[in-house]
């Protein structure tokens, strides 16, 4: 076989499994889909299907299938934001073009977003400070996805009272400079590896500050969707 | 079958760590008409549509703005450099993503535009195109365990094929039809055609074209039953 004699043997039998079990929930994925008549409600079941993809190429679970996995799901989430971008814009052609029709206070926004949890009156901006504060100390990936969730939390609780914005015109040229440092960061580790420290902080901080100002920069998206309105 | 076979005359290997990329004549002569086909994206102007009005003597022209063209060109560019680049690949790997790529691309192309049932079509595309991409990447990392490797160069060595290697290579014919919306899912690409924008639409039909011709080749490659 081509498994090294390494691997436990447990691990190898969970392969067929894993491959029938990514199978199974694909088809069930898509017998909903045949079934599901609301185009918000198939978009958010071909999502599913998309997971099972995920769990078929994780069966695999060597670094070659992983290298599969990042860019199949970042595929994944760039199709679905695609996606629902042209569901928005046409229900908004749809909602424009027989106007008269409608009442006048009709939400252009198609979606309901309701938001009037107690929690964005009382302490956001404590939680966004905590968030922010953690998400630094943790750097990387994960950090950078807790401190983007504070500035998203202070964000929507501040467009929840009312009150106006910040608006943030550079986030995504810091997105960009952010990019470059992991770039930098990951190359070092292959020019000079005695620098590993410097590379590994650098990829660090880049990342936190890549994945925090995106999700940042969705805050700043759903603000311009309210302005519309 | 071998590459030479294939492929015609074996020109030699590009060694990159992993990947291996090979040449022969079929590649590149597909990789530069494809690349020729981007530079006329790049310099040419998109089209106006006349459409004849009913009972009036009036045609009314569909156009496309400044904002709309230049992010239509861009996306058809980097569908053109896609396309150019999973003709020249010599690794399942980069042909997989070269292909996601690629169904992203044809959808954001046509995103931008006004009409209803357009926006309408690409939906539904999308949809497909997510779906495939199960197909896709599974069919890729079944041939990736099956085989151990996923460079053309070194699937084409082996001697035998096993049936799970068929399999994933089947999977990977179901994703690469969706993804790239050839017949049995050609009815939504149809109503995106109907569009003003050519002749950067073009290169929606025509990158499918060009990737449907490769998908076989690597089929033959990967499948040593015929």
């Amino acid at each position: 076989m081509l498994v090294p004699e390494f691997v436990p043997g447990i691990f190898s039998s969970m392969y067929l499994p894993a491959i029938y079990a990514g199978l199974i929930v694909g088809f069930i994925g898509l017998m909903a889909i045949a079934m599901e008549k609301r185009d918000i409600h198939i978009l958010i079941l071909t999502d599913i299907v998309g997971l099972a993809m995920l769990i078929i190429v994780g069966a695999v679970g060597t670094d070659l299938a992983e290298a599969l996995i990042l860019p199949g799901l970042v595929v994944e989430l760039a199709e679905i934001m695609a996606i629902s971008e042209i569901l928005i814009s046409r229900e908004m052609h749809k909602i424009e073009s027989n106007k008269k029709k409608m009442p006048k206070n009709a939400s252009i926004f198609p979606l309901p977003l309701v938001l009037d949890m107690e929690i964005m009156t009382t302490s956001s901006n404590f939680l966004a400070l905590v968030l922010i504060g953690y998400g630094v100390f943790l750097t990387g990936f994960t950090g950078g996805a807790v401190a983007g969730g504070g500035v998203l939390l202070y964000v929507i609780s501040r467009k929840s009272r009312g009150l106006p914005i910040f608006v943030f015109d550079g986030i995504s040229g810091v997105s960009g400079i952010s990019w470059c440092l992991w770039i930098i960061g990951f190359a070092l580790f292959f020019i000079a590896p005695n620098l590993w420290l410097l590379s590994l902080t650098l990829a660090a901080c880049g990342l936190l500050m890549k994945v925090a100002s995106k999700l940042g920069l969705i805050g700043i998206l759903m603000r311009e969707e309210f302005k519309r309105e | 079958m071998d590459i030479s076979s294939l492929g015609g005359d074996f020109l030699g290997i590009i060694p990159l760590g992993d990947i291996v990329l090979y040449l022969t004549p079929f590649h590149l002569f597909m990789c530069v008409v494809m690349l020729l086909f981007t530079f006329l994206i790049c310099i040419s102007k998109t089209e106006t549509q006349v459409e004849a009005s009913f009972g009036k003597l009036e045609d009314t022209k569909v156009s496309v703005g400044l904002n709309e063209f230049k992010q239509r060109r861009f996306l058809s560019i980097i569908c053109g450099i896609a396309t150019a680049g999973a003709m020249i690949t010599g690794d399942l790997f980069n042909f997989t993503l070269f292909m996601a790529l690629i169904g992203i691309v044809n959808i954001g192309i046509v995103s931008a535009v006004k009409q209803t049932s357009v926006l309408n079509a690409a939906y539904q595309y999308g949809l497909i195109a997510m779906m495939c991409s199960l197909p896709l990447f599974g069919g890729a990392a079944i041939i990736l365990a099956s085989t151990g490797t996923l460079s053309l160069f070194e699937l084409s060595n082996l001697a035998t094929t096993s049936a799970m290697t068929v399999f994933g290579a089947l999977l990977l014919l179901i994703g690469i039809l969706g993804e790239s919306g050839v017949a049995p899912f050609f009815a939504t690409k149809a109503e995106m055609f109907r569009t003003p924008g050519s002749p950067f639409l073009v290169i929606i039909h025509l990158s499918s074209l060009f990737v449907v011709i490769r998908a076989i080749e690597i089929l033959l490659i990967i499948i040593k039953v015929i």
